[in-house]
């Protein structure tokens, strides 16, 4: 066991150099020092203990999609959905945030229940489908997204309509942001906020579910053979919907962390792109939970010091862009690479 | 694979020597340094965020400056203070941000940098529920006055015009796009009266798409509109603008007469087709890079408005129609210019409201 | 002498073991060469190695006298070297012409032309009288069809040396005389064939020469002609192997599995078994003989509950457990080894000790309060792997994917004669095993019913149905066609029947 989790860490580190490499690259042959670039990239997000946070933050909603696609993935479903469970979650969320006046012990804990089923409902729908009628997730997660998308549009406008902004809602007040003063102080006003915990808690919640549990036995069996699941006496129908259930409370969890933590409103005519980024943090973190956490922070350290690494060089920020895109998608394609030949070496031996 | 490592850390290398010749470092210590952060799109997005980096760029060459733009990775609020905080540990101490969605962010951020002016630009620093309304001593608010631009749009169509349906195409709802439909119909409506043009708008063709982007609907909405008869539409709508303006333009290469308004900046090279023609009429612009420009000025000349709220409206020239396009006759410029005298002096006068307006 | 293929001391080593050691086999023009070995001893890999999917760690190999390189199968196309993997890999709503230029280049123009390939193919195949139907789909023709596609595949491509794995374990009787009549042929037509199987009477009929393998390292070649059954087989596992089956009469005792009337729908909706009656009472084993194909795997199914029945009833131990979920069949004391082991026996991509439990992984003591007992777990696997010799490279935590066929198989029938089940189905439990492996299986099997469980054994193989069963259920066209008891038939008489010819029923 030992020695396949140093392999996949292994595989991680080698794609992430190869990521950097090809960012180097782009740099350099934009006319920049790579060297330079990558300094200025990681101080701005490490350099202090306010841009720590402030990684840490951007990483957090990452983290929440990131394990979201994992799991699914390891059950064998492909969540492209997670954008769309994230926002419907972040929704659920915002609406108790604004619509009950409790005090903020209760109140975070409802608003978190409420992601939880709200990201949960988003994708019982995809799971359902897939069971009863076997329409490819693929397929009812993207359209999920968009519908997703739609209702905040609508009905953030018609519910929670800022005094003056049509265009995002009312921001939640102070006592139901997961910031807390504490921590903000602590590092010394960055974003960071509860939601960092959660995401923590949730990564070894999975893990634990995944590895230890007579359930993340079952999910998994069925997403690595379906039939041998069934021939077990698993109950696969259930089991496809609990998992993409499961995978859209994560994400549906972190779509608070998203808009009741990071942020504090929820606006309309965006669908975030952190569901998508969350496939590239579950490649690159190899599909274990702490992989994905370690990418996720990875990834945010990017986000957020790409702005520094921009401001310090004459890096234009669109090239800035680019550099990021290819470092995070060059390594979570290079793990692709080293599965897919895996993948072909394994079937070659299949056919004994 | 080992070996693919290898070669890929050589040309990294190789590379890295060939290309670091020179210190990129912005470092020139002295000149003011005037950062930018842009709202939600790109920085040709032929609108707020062209228009604020052209007036910084328009600076650059007139002044001893330094510049730089940021672009944030979403468009919340912690995304735009993180670009401040990235400026401002780079050395920058002055700011312009575009658009109304910095107001909550330059609230915060100038108590946070008090070293540091900003300039907000279509916006009024004030805090999360409008409880608070502050103008820091470090920073300027701006507002345009888009109804006398759109007004002033109004009566350039309909004189060019003269006859036939006219329609509007905004993107969300918010009072920007709104006053500019508001001043395009009174436009209209004045020319109508005081000068004989018969333009119809129907409530059916004044149409919000909701959003900024959706260059798709853009399209669609500018054929549907095109199809029951209108001929100018002013797209005051981003991206969904793109969209009408593309439509515009394949109908006026196959030979028909259409014609967009543009919005913000002078759109006419957007509606160029067939190499000289362009279905850009005319443009109802907010001088948003003259109001960068000015500010930068201001600073350097140590008479940085700080703490005030500042409209750009005719009187001031800080909205207009462009001077010259090929689309308009000399006539109609010149008519649009006694219009554009009288509401400077206030004779005429131009409602910011709805009133009894179409939306 | 000259060789067409020669592998000189070829060394492979796998995470935790060594698959090959030192092995040399060459291969005359024309000739039939088997390979010979027990599950595990690393015959796929000397072949996978020739085939270009795997790299030697050491040792050389030389087509036509020439020291040569392959890395890849397209370079040992090139060669003319060609191999029949024991799971075809053919695309189902191709037709057999599209599937055998599927991934060769059009040589000229833009267009594959199909009519001019299908053409060719069809000589081919009447070159070699593979009797093949060209523009067929794959989904519509039998297994022994989509061999003689893969075959024709080989030869479509100029193949001179034709690697067979374990060709024959996929076969039913009739098509194994086929396919030994086909491998004649080829090498009338000057082809050499290197063949693996397990079944020395095929070795015995259609074999040259025979090379040895056992654990890895071999033990040498024989001229088949001069060479017993029973000398190969001792070679092959150390020790002398009886062939012979041990079986104490024994009374029947109560009524374990009873079905009536049973009726199943076929995957096109119509009933591919029709009113199927038949018992199984403790202390005996049941065999169903008859061709593949004939309405045994929806019996299966239907008894495990993989398919859903149309209409009878089936009764475990007087239940009626027809619309029980297979998760209850099984804790109701049923257990199956499937058919397809990679299909529905394992999820091959699960260590050996999670295959392990993976009907049980939920209950005492492999779980408590819903975490799994990984300890519990480990001991259950390393009593299977004990039990029935089942080998791999690192043990219980071997990916099952790596291991063996064989040993796939040996895990599974460990794994479900362990669960010590009231009701043992067992579909071709001894595919792809070596002589010694099927000796243990038959005898595992002999116990269970010794100690007066019931067991339903289908084989398509004849001689295990005669040897291991007390009856003898004959099925043909979804059909029972009558019972015979063992003791009092014969070869004949059951062929007959599979064919279709009744007999009066013994109860
Ligand atoms: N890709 C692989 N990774 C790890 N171990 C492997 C791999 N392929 C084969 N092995 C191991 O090498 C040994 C030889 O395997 P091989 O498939 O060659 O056996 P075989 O002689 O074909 O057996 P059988 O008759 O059961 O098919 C086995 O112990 C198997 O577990
Ligand atoms: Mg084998």
């Amino acid at each position: 066991m030992k020695i396949k989790i140093n392999k996949q860490l292994y595989i991680g580190l080698i794609s992430v150099l190869l990521g950097l490499i090809a960012g180097a690259i782009l740099m350099a042959f934009t006319g920049n020092n790579p060297f330079l670039g990558y300094s200025y990239l990681f101080r701005g997000g490490l350099m202090n203990i306010e841009r720590i946070g402030n990684t840490l933050a951007t990483a957090t909603p990452l983290i929440f999609t990131g394990l979201s696609v994992a799991f699914a993935f390891k059950t064998g479903l492909f969540n492209i959905g997670a954008s769309g469970q994230m926002l419907f979650g972040g929704l659920c969320a915002t609406a108790v945030a604004l619509t009950f006046n409790i005090p903020r012990e209760l109140l975070l804990p409802l608003m978190m229940m409420a992601a939880i089923l709200g990201g949960g409902f988003w994708a019982l729908i995809p799971g359902l489908l897939k069971a009863k009628f076997n329409v490819h997730e693929v397929v009812s997660t993207i359209m999920m997204n968009w519908i997703a998308y739609w209702t905040i549009y609508y009905s953030v406008p018609a519910f929670f309509k800022g005094e003056f902004l049509e265009t995002e809602s009312r921001s939640i007040p102070e006592f139901a942001s997961l910031k807390a003063e504490w921590l903000t102080n602590l590092f010394n006003g960055s974003f960071i906020n509860y939601g960092l915990f959660l995401a923590i808690a949730s990564v070894v919640i999975i893990a634990i579910i995944l590895n230890k549990t007579v359930l993340g036995f079952e999910l998994k069996a069925a997403g690595y053979n379906r039939f041998g699941a069934e021939y077990a006496g698993m109950r696969v129908d259930t089991n496809i919907v609990l998992s993409m259930v499961i995978a859209g409370a994560l994400a549906g969890l972190g779509g608070a962390t998203y808009y009741v933590g990071y942020a504090s409103n929820i606006q309309i005519g965006v669908l975030p792109t952190l569901g998508f980024d969350g496939i590239a943090a579950a490649l690159l973190g190899g599909l274990n939970p702490y992989g994905v956490m370690a990418a996720s922070i990875f990834f945010g350290i990017f986000h957020s010091g790409k702005g520094f690494m921009n401001a310090m060089t004459s890096i234009p920020p669109e090239i800035g862009d680019t550099i990021i895109a290819t470092i995070i998608y060059f390594a979570a394609t290079s793990v692709l690479i080293e599965r897919a030949m895996a993948i072909v070496s394994k079937k070659v031996k299949g056919e004994n | 694979m080992k070996r693919v490592i290898v070669i890929l850390l050589a040309i990294m290398f190789v590379a890295n020597f060939a290309f670091a010749g020179g210190e990129q470092e912005a470092t020139s210590s002295d000149s003011l340094k005037v950062g930018m952060v842009t709202d939600a799109g790109t920085i040709d997005d032929k609108s707020f965020n062209q228009g604020t980096w052209e007036g910084i760029l328009e600076a650059e060459k007139d002044m001893d400056i330094t510049t730089k733009y940021l672009k944030p990775v979403g468009t919340t609020e912690a995304d735009y203070l993180k670009e401040i905080g990235n400026l401002y540990d780079a050395g920058y101490r002055f700011m312009v941000t575009p658009g109304f969605k910095f107001e909550t962010t330059i609230f915060q951020a100038q108590d946070k940098y008090p070293d540091c002016k900003f300039v907000l630009i279509d916006g009024a620093p004030h805090n999360a529920d409008y409880s608070v309304f502050n103008t820091a001593a470090n920073t300027v608010a701006i507002f345009f006055a888009e109804h006398e631009s759109g007004f002033l749009a109004g009566v350039a169509s309909a004189l060019q015009i003269k006859e036939g349906e006219m329609g509007f195409i905004g993107g969300m709802e918010i009072p920007p796009v709104q006053k500019f439909n508001w001043g395009f119909q009174q436009g209209v409506a004045y020319a109508n009266e005081n000068f004989d043009t018969k333009i119809v708008l129907n409530a059916e063709n004044i149409i919000y798409q909701g959003t900024f982007s959706d260059v798709a609907a853009g399209q669609q909405l500018a054929a549907q509109m095109y199809d029951k008869g209108v001929s100018v539409i002013f797209a005051a709508a981003g991206g969904v603008g793109v969209g009408a303006i593309n439509e515009a333009k394949s109908r006026a290469k196959s030979g028909e007469e259409v014609w967009i308004v543009g919005v913000d900046v002078d759109q006419y090279a957007d509606g160029l087709f067939d190499g000289k023609k362009s279905i850009i009429l005319t443009s109802a612009m907010k001088r948003i890079d003259t109001s960068a420009y000015d500010m930068i000025k201001a600073e350097l000349g140590g008479s940085f408005p700080g703490g005030e709220t500042l409209i750009f409206d005719a009187s001031n020239n800080g909205v207009s129609i462009p001077a010259k396009n090929p689309n308009l006759d000399s006539s109609v410029e010149s008519s649009v210019g006694d219009v554009f005298d009288m509401i400077k002096s206030g004779s005429i006068v131009v409602a910011a409201e709805q009133g009894s307006l179409i939306k | 002498m000259d060789y067409i293929v020669e592998m000189l001391n070829i060394r492979k080593e796998f995470p935790g073991i060594v698959a090959n050691d030192d092995i040399s086999v060459n291969l005359k023009k024309g000739e039939i060469h088997a390979l010979l070995g027990e599950n595990g001893a690393g015959k796929s890999t000397l072949m996978s190695i020739l085939f270009g999917l795997y790299k030697p760690d050491k040792g050389q190999i030389k087509v036509n006298g020439q020291v040569v390189n392959i890395n890849n199968p397209n370079q040992a196309n090139d060669l003319g070297i060609g191999m029949v993997h024991q799971h075809f890999k053919l695309v189902h709503n191709f037709t057999i012409t599209e599937n055998i230029i599927l991934g060769l280049e059009p040589k000229s123009g833009l267009f594959l032309n199909l009519k001019e390939a299908s053409e060719k193919i069809r000589k081919l195949s009447e070159k070699y009288k593979l009797n093949v139907d060209p523009d067929a789909l794959i989904e519509n023709v039998s297994v022994g069809m989509q061999q003689r596609a893969e075959i024709l595949k080989m030869l479509y491509r100029n193949a001179e040396v034709l690697i067979f794995d374990e060709p024959t374990a996929v076969l039913t009787p009739q098509e194994i005389l086929e396919l030994i009549k086909i491998m004649r042929n080829l090498t009338e037509e000057g082809k050499s064939i290197l063949l693996i199987t397990h079944k020395l009477k095929e070795i015995k009929t259609v074999a040259d020469r025979c090379t040895v393998i056992r654990r890895g390292k071999m033990i040498g070649t024989v001229d088949v002609k001069d060479t017993s059954t029973a000398d190969m087989a001792e070679m092959m596992v150390g020790r002398v192997v009886s062939f012979n089956v041990d079986k104490k009469e024994q009374e029947a005792g109560e009524i374990v599995l009873d079905v009536k009337d049973l009726s199943v729908l076929g995957s096109h909706g119509v009933r591919t078994l029709k009113n199927f009656s038949f018992s199984v009472r403790s202390g005996e084993i049941v065999g169903i003989g008859g061709v593949d194909g004939n309405g045994q795997t929806e019996l299966v199914e239907a008894i495990t509950g993989l398919k859903k029945i149309e209409s009878g009833s089936i009764l475990l131990e007087s239940k009626d457990i027809s619309d029980y979920s297979i998760r209850k069949r099984i804790t109701s004391g049923m257990a199956h080894i499937p058919e397809d082991r990679h299909k529905h026996g394992l999820v091959l991509d699960y260590s050996l000790e999670e295959n392990m439990v993976l009907e049980v992984y939920n209950r005492s003591p492999y779980a408590k309060n819903m975490f799994l007992n990984k300890s519990e777990i480990r001991k259950h696997a390393d009593k299977i792997i004990d039990d029935f010799d089942v080998r791999s490279g690192e043990g219980p935590v071997t990916i099952t994917r790596s291991m063996s066929g064989g040993n796939q198989q040996k895990a599974i029938v460990g794994r479900e004669v362990d669960h010590n089940p009231n009701l043992l189905i067992a579909v071709q439990p001894t595919r792809g095993l070596d002589v010694g492996s099927i000796e243990y299986i038959h005898k595992r099997l002999i116990e269970q019913r010794d100690s007066g469980k019931a067991v339903l054994l289908v084989s398509l193989e004849l001689d295990e149905i005669l040897d291991l069963s007390d009856r003898i259920v004959i099925i043909a066209g979804g059909e029972k066609v009558g019972t015979v008891n063992a003791s009092e038939t014969n070869e004949n008489e059951v062929g007959l029947m599979m064919a279709g010819v009744g007999k009066g029923d013994t109860p």
